[in-house]
């Protein structure tokens, strides 16, 4: 232990004695690395499952095109049927950068467990290696799917107008970094009502399946009825699917557009400030049982 | 046990008095299991609160698919919820009696632990299958039954008893014929171990069954129609007891759905033993 904590043995034991943001941005980067080596070692598995679950698309497909030949009409709700099936390809994007599967579950069980603790007792913010977590998880997946999206793109790159200009394109990637930061936080704010409720499980379903509809997944909330599209539209939930297609798509631009990024930012720091505090405030009632 | 004979021990009973023990066996197992799940009402509430809100969900998007069409390939509002609905029920009946067990199974033949189900003095397909009711999804059925109704009532529907009998009949095949789908998915996990992909081919085939057949009948999309409706049967499993209840009545469906049915459940035990014989436990 007493050769441990010389400053000059090892670079954690350096973090610890003097921490700054280079040392603070390195730890966090570490994690990073570690966990998108974890990640790609699965990737089989992960090409397979990724084919599988974008095959419903072309039942989708189908139903919008007998939707919009049922109704005779050329467009619905502002979007043309091409618009439309690349508005629910988009959604799978915008979900690729913005679901956490398992986030908030995973915070509620290290808090009933008690193994939260080793990130009390170490040099290790719980929500700075959550996030170098996720982004690692996020980076592998965007990665290896890009070969599988591409494929799917390309057949179906009839519905697109080819690709949107160099500031439409711009505007779309903040706002999909920007619903990866929305979904982190909300689920990870999610996740620290763990602290009062020991097991957040039912809580979360009853979230993801409203946020399944909420955040336009299943069709644009410009389908529906005015007073709702006007209320889910106030709601950030928009943020984590339906915002970034239509971005993409060219429905929103100019001030509308500036606007909608500097809301996705408000939420986005928003759910970041309550996740913080809730943490903050739950960690004075954890009590880091079992473990 | 004094009572008994010695040889009530040793020799089977006649196959007549084995097949009637299922039944009563099944209600065992499924009071069983919902005493346990019982145990954690909060929790169970609230899964059955996840599968009403998902009902309504889908409710709410096909109210405002509706609300700018009048018909979808070919189906009224109604017909297509009565639709919805038996695809709710159908879902409900193999979410509640055979989904989680078929999910169990790569991790029993992973752990070894089906070594304790063989040795059973029980058919392991019924055992294997059968064996935990998921109390939490049952409602899906009573939901499923109530959308259906409900549209009928809507439609202005007359009652029909050949209709309802022969919804009765078909229904059943569907949930056969889904059944031997999970089985022989299910069975697969003797060689592979691992069935995360296998229940996501699950997903695949249950998402196509949820659609009406005509949405298949356009260009490309043909061949879809024909190999899930003649070759690999799932388009069967919806489709036609909704067909038989709200559209014409089509006695050659009718009559294949029941030649399926037989064909795939005799198919699909035949593979599952097969998967049995080359189950190498792991404990051992």
């Amino acid at each position: 232990m007493t050769t441990a904590l010389k400053p000059d043995q090892d670079e954690m034991e350096y973090e610890l004695q003097s921490p700054n943001w280079s040392a603070t941005w390195h730890k966090y980067y570490r994690v990073f690395r570690v966990s998108l080596a974890e990640r790609m070692t699965y990737r089989a598995d992960f090409l397979l499952g990724t084919f599988l679950r974008m095959l419903p698309m072309v039942t989708t497909i189908l139903l919008w095109q007998a939707i919009y030949e049922g109704s005779g009409k050329d467009t619905l709700a502002g979007f043309k049927y091409r618009e439309m099936i690349a508005y629910l390809l988009l959604v799978h994007i915008s979900r690729m950068f913005s679901s956490m599967p398992g986030l908030a579950a995973g915070i509620s069980r290290e808090i009933r467990e008690g193994t939260l603790k080793k990130y009390l007792i170490q040099p290790l913010d719980l929500l700075g290696y959550l996030i170098s977590y996720r982004a690692a998880h996020k980076v592998t997946y965007i990665v290896m799917a890009a070969l599988p999206y591409g494929i799917i793109f390309y057949l179906c790159r009839f519905y697109f107008d080819g690709i949107p200009s160099a500031s439409i394109c711009a505007a779309y990637l903040l706002s999909l970094i920007l619903s990866f930061l929305i979904g982190f936080y909300f689920e990870a704010a999610v996740g620290m009502v763990g602290f009062w409720f020991l097991d957040v499980t039912s809580i979360l379903y009853i979230v993801i399946t409203l946020n399944y509809f909420t955040s336009g997944q299943m069709l644009p909330i410009d389908l529906l009825p005015t007073f709702w599209a006007g209320f889910l539209k106030a709601l950030p939930f928009q943020y984590m699917a339906y915002f970034p297609a239509v971005v993409y798509l060219g429905k929103v631009q100019g001030n509308d557009l500036i606007w909608g990024l500097a809301l996705e930012a408000f939420w986005a720091l928003f759910f970041a400030l309550l996740a913080r505090y809730l943490y903050r405030r739950g960690l004075r009632h954890y009590g880091a049982y079992g473990g | 046990m004094q009572s008994q004979s010695p040889t009530h021990e040793f020799f089977p009973a006649p196959p007549s008095q084995t097949w009637k023990r299922y039944p009563r066996l099944l209600g065992r197992l499924g009071m069983f299991t919902l005493i346990r799940e019982l145990s954690l009402r909060g929790n169970f509430l609230v899964k059955v609160a996840v599968e009403v809100l998902w009902l309504g969900i889908l409710l709410a998007f096909y109210e405002t698919v509706f609300a700018r069409t009048s018909m979808v390939a070919s189906w009224p509002k109604q017909d297509y919820l009565f639709f919805v609905g038996c695809f709710f029920a159908i879902n409900g009946v193999l979410e509640t009696l055979f989904l989680e067990n078929c999910n169990e199974f790569s991790n029993l033949v992973r752990t070894g632990d089906l070594d304790f189900l063989l040795l059973k003095p029980i058919d392991e397909q019924f055992l294997i299958t059968c064996r935990r009711v998921d109390w939490s999804v049952s409602p899906n059925i009573i939901m499923g039954f109530c959308v259906m109704a409900v549209s009928l009532w809507n439609k202005g529907w007359e009652f029909d008893a050949l209709r309802v009998a022969l919804f009765a009949i078909t229904f059943t095949c569907g949930v056969a014929i889904a059944y031997s789908f999970m089985l022989v998915l299910t069975s697969f996990s003797v060689w592979l171990v691992r069935n995360q992909s296998l229940m996501e081919m699950w997903w695949l085939f249950s998402s196509l069954a949820r659609y009406p057949r005509e949405i298949f009948q356009r260009g490309w999309a043909n061949s879809l129609d024909l190999v899930f409706t003649y070759i690999l049967p799932i388009l069967l499993v919806v489709n036609v007891p909704s067909r038989v209840m709200v559209k014409t009545i089509e006695p050659k469906m009718v009559c294949f759905i029941m030649v399926v049915t037989v064909a795939s459940l005799a198919a699909s035990r035949w593979f599952f033993q097969r998967a049995l014989r080359s189950y190498r436990s792991a404990s051992s």
